[in-house]
């Protein structure tokens, strides 16, 4: 069977980085001052103001700072309950998304990887979509 | 080095008005502002024509709703302007009305904060910079998220944390003007309807309509009007900042919250152990006990247990959100940030009936708003 496409192209790739090659990477960029953020964008540097912007590939990896189970959500295309979570990339940048895997042993500081999930975009076509879950389970 | 508001000529607020903060009704807009305007400018004993600019906050109604509403009060003609600024815009509002009157350039200036329920679209999401599950993501969400780490953090529970809405809805059962008045039990705040994380219902606050109005007064213009200082509350400081990149970025509001109360304390001469009085941006309990600790009314993770020790109850040490807060009086976004003047002004008039801090001489008030940017006025009794 043929892979779905990514739902997000733009934000992340099935491949890996060279730190986590297992672990689908990120799309961030870094600044000609070091800063580094996600996702990437061209305005200019949120830390310095430069427009001296690369693109860098994040690793799939990070620690958990925070988790919430979501009972009720307003949005349309989402049904809840879904869980949430705030992850600090190894490499330097906060990222907030969904997550998936065992719920049950989220806690802050939990190591925690990238992995793409079937979805279907929103005129149903099958897509790859990325999620965080706890690694190795 | 630029002046701050207090090296400038005094400012007052010389009248307070509201409109009961509600959920969505066929009432207009127009109608829940006028009620405001004209109750404070009877609670200042001024005549419309004697108010020389207006300024109007509002984040959700259409383009220039002001004057369609003030002209009812006849149209004299004076300079409106629209202040939009998120959850903050009646802060702001109320900023700017301070500054062109501390500058000399009017005496009596209004600021009114009007606002009805309506389909909300953070510009952010027009950047064109998407991230990986924007549409996951509620305001409620992100302050979960918050509950979540606060906890880990201090070592509270979501009991421990439900506890700031117990207070704010025993606060608002006493403030006509709020949303909901009604006293709750712990166990009724956390048998509620589910939200997210730890948060139910009534621990979240309401989505509604509602309309706050403060005139801001040189002593000059009320002497003119034949009115003294006796019922006028000093402005003494005025902070007004942005977001910038933090350690911690996700406690950003926190951070905010801590340096925007530092430049408004040390620019009132005071610090936060003088302060009687706050009403702070508590749209979710956990944001009060994160606030309460960046603005150094006690040290970083004993919320909890002052909380617990009543010094944030009134007739504690210091009244937090004696009004109800965001979370019992409500959030109608535009009139927030100027009905917290309005309650801080009524609490040092002495004026707050039976949710009354004792002897309250000192008082701030705070809001945060989506961007993020950050209120903080310090008020004085005269």
């Amino acid at each position: 069977m043929e892979t779905p496409p990514l739902l997000k192209p733009g934000l992340y790739r099935a491949e890996g980085s060279a730190a986590r090659p297992g672990q689908p990477a990120l799309l961030g960029g870094v600044c000609a001052c070091g800063h580094v953020f996600f996702p990437l964008q061209a305005y200019g540097c949120e830390r310095c103001g430069g427009v001296d912007l690369q693109p860098r590939v994040l690793s799939g990896a990070g620690r958990l700072l925070a988790s919430a189970r979501v009972h009720l959500h307003p949005g349309k295309g989402r049904e809840a309950p879904f869980t949430v979570g705030s992850i600090r990339l190894d490499d330097g940048p906060i990222v907030r998304t969904l997550i998936e895997g065992d719920l049950g042993a989220l806690h802050p500081g939990l190591a925690m990887v990238t992995t793409l999930v079937p979805v279907a975009d929103a005129e149903g076509a099958p897509r790859l979509d990325l999620r965080f879950a706890p690694e190795g389970v | 080095m630029a002046a701050v508001l207090r090296n400038l000529r005094p400012v007052y607020v010389a009248g307070i008005g509201f409109h009961r903060y509600q959920f969505a009704s066929a009432t207009t807009y127009v109608d829940l502002g006028l009620t405001a305007v004209r109750a404070a400018l009877a609670d200042a004993g001024l005549a419309w024509p004697a108010i020389e600019s207006a300024y109007f906050a509002k984040a959700l109604l259409p383009m220039a709703p002001g004057r369609a509403m003030l002209r009812h009060l006849g149209a004299t003609g004076l300079p409106i302007v629209h202040v939009e600024n998120a959850s903050a815009s009646g802060s702001a509002a109320f900023r700017h009305a301070c500054m062109e009157v501390a500058a000399g350039l009017a005496d009596l200036s209004l600021v009114v904060g009007v606002d009805k329920p309506m389909p909300l679209a953070p510009a952010e999401r027009l950047a064109g910079i998407g991230g990986l599950a924007d549409d996951a993501f509620a305001p409620f969400t992100h302050f979960a998220l918050l509950a979540d780490a606060y906890a880990a953090r201090t070592g509270a529970s979501v009991e421990d944390i439900a506890l700031v809405a117990v207070k704010n809805h025993r606060n608002g059962a006493r403030n006509p003007f709020a949303q909901h008045q009604k006293e709750r039990s712990l166990e009724e705040i956390l048998g509620g309807r589910k939200i997210a994380g730890g948060f139910t219902s009534l621990q979240c606050t309401p989505v509604g309509e509602g309309a706050a109005a403060v005139i801001v007064a040189s002593e000059e213009g009320l002497r003119r009007q034949g009115i003294d200082l006796s019922r006028a509350v000093r402005v003494l400081s005025s902070a007004g900042r942005s977001q910038r990149l933090y350690e911690d970025a996700t406690r950003y509001d926190a951070m905010l919250t801590q340096e925007t109360t530092r430049i408004a304390l040390a620019e009132a001469g005071v610090s936060a152990a003088d302060l009687d009085v706050v009403e702070l941006h508590d749209a979710f309990t956990v944001e009060e006990v994160e606030y309460v600790e960046a603005m150094g009314l006690c040290p970083d993770g004993q919320a909890v247990p002052r909380l617990k020790a009543g010094e944030f109850d009134i007739g504690g040490r210091c009244a937090v959100s004696p009004s109800g807060g965001l979370i019992a009086m409500g959030h109608p976004i535009g009139p927030t940030g100027v009905g917290q003047i309005g309650e801080i002004t009524r609490q040092l008039r002495g004026e707050a009936g039976d949710r009354q801090q004792p002897d309250a001489r000192l008082g701030l008030a705070h809001m945060v708003g989506i961007g993020a940017v950050c209120y903080v006025h310090v008020l004085g009794a005269v």
